[in-house]
């Protein structure tokens, strides 16, 4: 199961461990990890009384330092990890973010190509400049949970895509949690050079149930001029888990991103899906897919930020919700004076499929420059009775054929999904949440 | 002896509170063809909706069997199993769900599941017949189509599910003459002793492509007169007027 570290005594998170972090890293940076943890000591809670980012999504109950970060891996949920990756994307490469140095598997053809796959950690020692590049896209105190991050995260995954590179498979990486009252903070990293391109798959997963755990997680993607960055996440943390992520991209001259991410599980989530289309021309396609039940609470925030002119960008978040279950989405498209001819677009479509699930969404538009093409879209409605009437009249028992509806109404997003192993992956979980199980966590076999 | 497929008696139904039907008689013979007309607002949707089973139209009297088998407490998928086939006037899109998934899952709930090499070649063929694009296949199911693609992809499913009797409401409404023809001539071709036809419409038109066992004119919620092909015939001459006229009098 978990592979404890001898040296390193289970500590809750404080002091002494951020301490322990700045000690085991080089000096530029311990340097940063001391200024970040000074500035989460300094940060206030995010409270849903003050802070109006917060206000729909309570996170009183949460207290970061009783959770003790994990020493190890859960190794049955990096099997079932793997499994996925073995059905959806079986030439990928597989790397584990692990406290504990764990090899990559299967890179043998990416290495050869020059590209590196690697722990953050080893990256941070080895290739600092790289690294300083990518996190400098984060200032170290923008929010308590990212000030947290930066003074706790270990191991971590980092990929470096030189100049003109077309990486011949897929990177896929798995972010395991697993034991009770445990901390993660799960990182990926991944720089693309100039007319570079590569397809990340990026996982978050736990064991089945309410274990609770606390997940601080942080990506950072940076695309070169002209690079091609295919992203898909799946966040499958089991219901116990409390999850706080920043997924940001930069994206450079003419480079394009296409992101595809899976909301399924944890007990809370509040994540930031961000795009900043600094380079001229730059482009990128964000889409969403997110099933919740039971009293699962997600918050999805975006970001459109366009810099470059001539940027666009696209956002489609499909949300359904059953039983108790509440969804909060706020999207933001917000264009710089600079972005002259900026073409932007974000919706949130919720399928509410009970009569307590809720859905809130508020989509904005900040526009600081003149000749741009913005608009925004919001949706909330119950299973249309016409539809359900028409499968019906073909013979389709009434549950099934709300099923059908559901998957059709998320189908219309898988279809885009340019990796189409992943959006089969996507698609087979949600399968299995529509059907009354739990898309929340892996089926990790005990032992 | 031929069996009554489908037997209406004295069948009511109201829509929202009001009453539209208001004490229907019909009986269908196994593998007959059935016209019912009548003049917009007679109640022929509403009849087509209530033996289909739409949640929004209540029987408030009389009865309707299927084969013998009591229709009227059973949900719509239930009818359809048995064999009842309703081709919608409106067809309604569901984003998302493929024609061929659409389809997949109607022939499996209806217990006549096929290989995956037998049913593609089945649909092909059907396809070709009724003039639709094999790039249909993967469209969702009436997202976008125009109103001719639906009519033709209703009569799709109806080739692919072959029920006992199919139900056409209005099949013929907004059809230029060719797509009728490519509609009526699929119709026909599936008509036979196992699967008969009740078609609902305004227009004679249609039926001159069907030729009707018998017809009917529903008026008031009501069937006023029954005949043969004929019958048809003279409402294309004469309209509805001198018939509604001589029920009218007959009810008087």
């Amino acid at each position: 199961m978990t592979t404890p570290l001898a040296d390193s005594p289970a500590a809750a998170l404080g002091q002494e461990v951020a301490a322990a972090r700045a000690e085991a890293s080089p000096a530029w940076l311990a340097a940063r990890r001391r200024i970040a943890w000074d500035a989460y000591e300094a940060i206030p809670m995010p409270s849903s009384q003050r802070d109006e980012d917060w206000r729909r999504t309570d996170i009183s109950a949460l207290h970061p330092e009783r959770f003790t970060p994990i020493e190890g891996v859960d190794t049955a949920v990096v099997d079932a990890m793997r499994a996925q990756r073995d059905s959806a994307a079986p030439k990928a490469a597989f790397a584990i973010d692990s406290p504990v140095a764990t090899p990559i598997e299967g890179a043998d053809t990416l290495h050869a190509q020059g590209i590196i796959v690697t722990s953050l950690e080893e990256a941070a020692m080895v290739h600092p400049e790289l690294v300083q590049r990518a996190l400098a896209a984060v200032r170290v105190d923008e929010s308590k949970f990212i000030a947290l991050w930066n003074a706790m995260w270990r191991g971590g995954v980092f990929v470096y895509v030189p100049q003109g590179v077309e990486a011949l498979v897929p990177v896929w990486i798995a972010h395991p949690a697993g034991g009770d009252d445990r901390a993660v903070f799960p990182s990926t990293v991944v720089v693309l050079d100039e007319g570079s391109s590569l397809t990340v798959i990026d996982a978050y997963a736990s064991p089945v149930g309410l274990a609770a755990l606390f997940s601080d997680a942080m990506v950072i993607l940076a695309a070169g001029r002209d690079a091609r960055l295919d992203y898909n996440t799946v966040q499958q943390w089991g219901e116990g888990v409390w999850h706080v992520a920043v997924q940001r991209t930069v994206l450079d001259a003419n480079a394009k991103l296409r992101f595809m991410g899976v909301t399924l599980g944890a007990r809370l989530q509040k994540v930031w899906w961000e795009v900043i289309l600094d380079g001229v021309g730059s482009e990128a396609d964000v889409l969403g897919i997110c099933f919740g039940d039971g009293t699962q609470h997600f918050d999805h925030q975006s970001l459109q930020a366009h810099v470059g002119a001539e940027t666009r960008s696209n956002l489609l978040l499909k949300v359904a919700v059953r039983d108790r279950a509440r969804s909060v989405y706020g999207g933001m498209i917000d264009v710089a004076p600079t972005a002259v001819h900026a073409d932007g677009y974000v919706a949130n479509r919720n399928l509410l499929l009970s009569q307590g699930a809720k859905a809130d969404s508020i989509p904005r538009l900040e526009i600081r420059a003149n000749d741009v093409k913005c608009g925004h879209g919001a949706t909330a409605g119950h299973i249309d009775s016409d539809q359900r009437f028409y499968l019906m009249a073909r013979g389709v028992p009434p549950e099934e054929a709300s099923s059908l509806i559901v998957r059709g109404f998320m189908d219309d997003v898988l279809d885009r999904v340019p990796h189409r192993g992943f959006a089969e992956l996507a698609g087979a979980l949600l399968d299995a949440e529509i059907a009354g199980g739990s898309g929340a966590g892996v089926a990790a076999e005990a032992g | 002896m031929t069996q009554a497929v489908l037997s209406i008696s004295g069948l009511h139904a109201a829509v929202e509170g009001k009453e539209i039907l208001k004490g229907v008689d019909l009986e269908v013979k196994q593998g007959e063809i059935h016209a019912l007309m009548g003049p917009n607002g007679s109640g022929k949707s509403t009849l087509a909706y209530t033996l289909m089973g739409h949640p929004k139209y209540v029987v408030t009297g009389g009865s309707a069997t299927f084969g013998g088998t009591d229709l009227l407490p059973l949900t719509a998928d239930a009818r359809a199993r048995l064999g009842l086939f309703l081709c919608f006037q409106y067809p309604t899109a569901i984003p998302g769900v493929s024609t061929v998934n659409f389809l997949r899952a109607a022939l499996r709930a209806q217990g006549k599941e096929m290989p995956a090499r037998e049913f593609l070649n089945r649909l092909s063929t059907e396809m070709k017949e009724l003039k639709i694009d094999e790039s249909f296949r993967s469209r969702y199911i009436n997202d976008g189509f125009s109103g001719g693609e639906k009519k033709r992809m209703e009569i799709l499913q109806l080739a692919m599910l072959r029920p006992k009797l199919a139900i056409l409401d209005e099949t013929d409404s907004g059809l230029d003459v060719d797509a009728l023809r490519t509609v009526a001539d699929g119709v026909m071709r599936l008509c036979g002793p196992d699967m008969g036809v009740l078609v609902i419409t305004h227009y004679p038109r249609i039926l001159e492509h069907l030729h009707p066992d018998r017809v009917h004119v529903l008026h008031d919620g009501r069937v006023v007169t029954s005949g043969g092909a004929d019958l048809a015939r003279q409402i294309e001459r004469e309209g509805y007027e001198p018939i509604l006229g001589t029920a009218a009098a007959a009810t008087a």
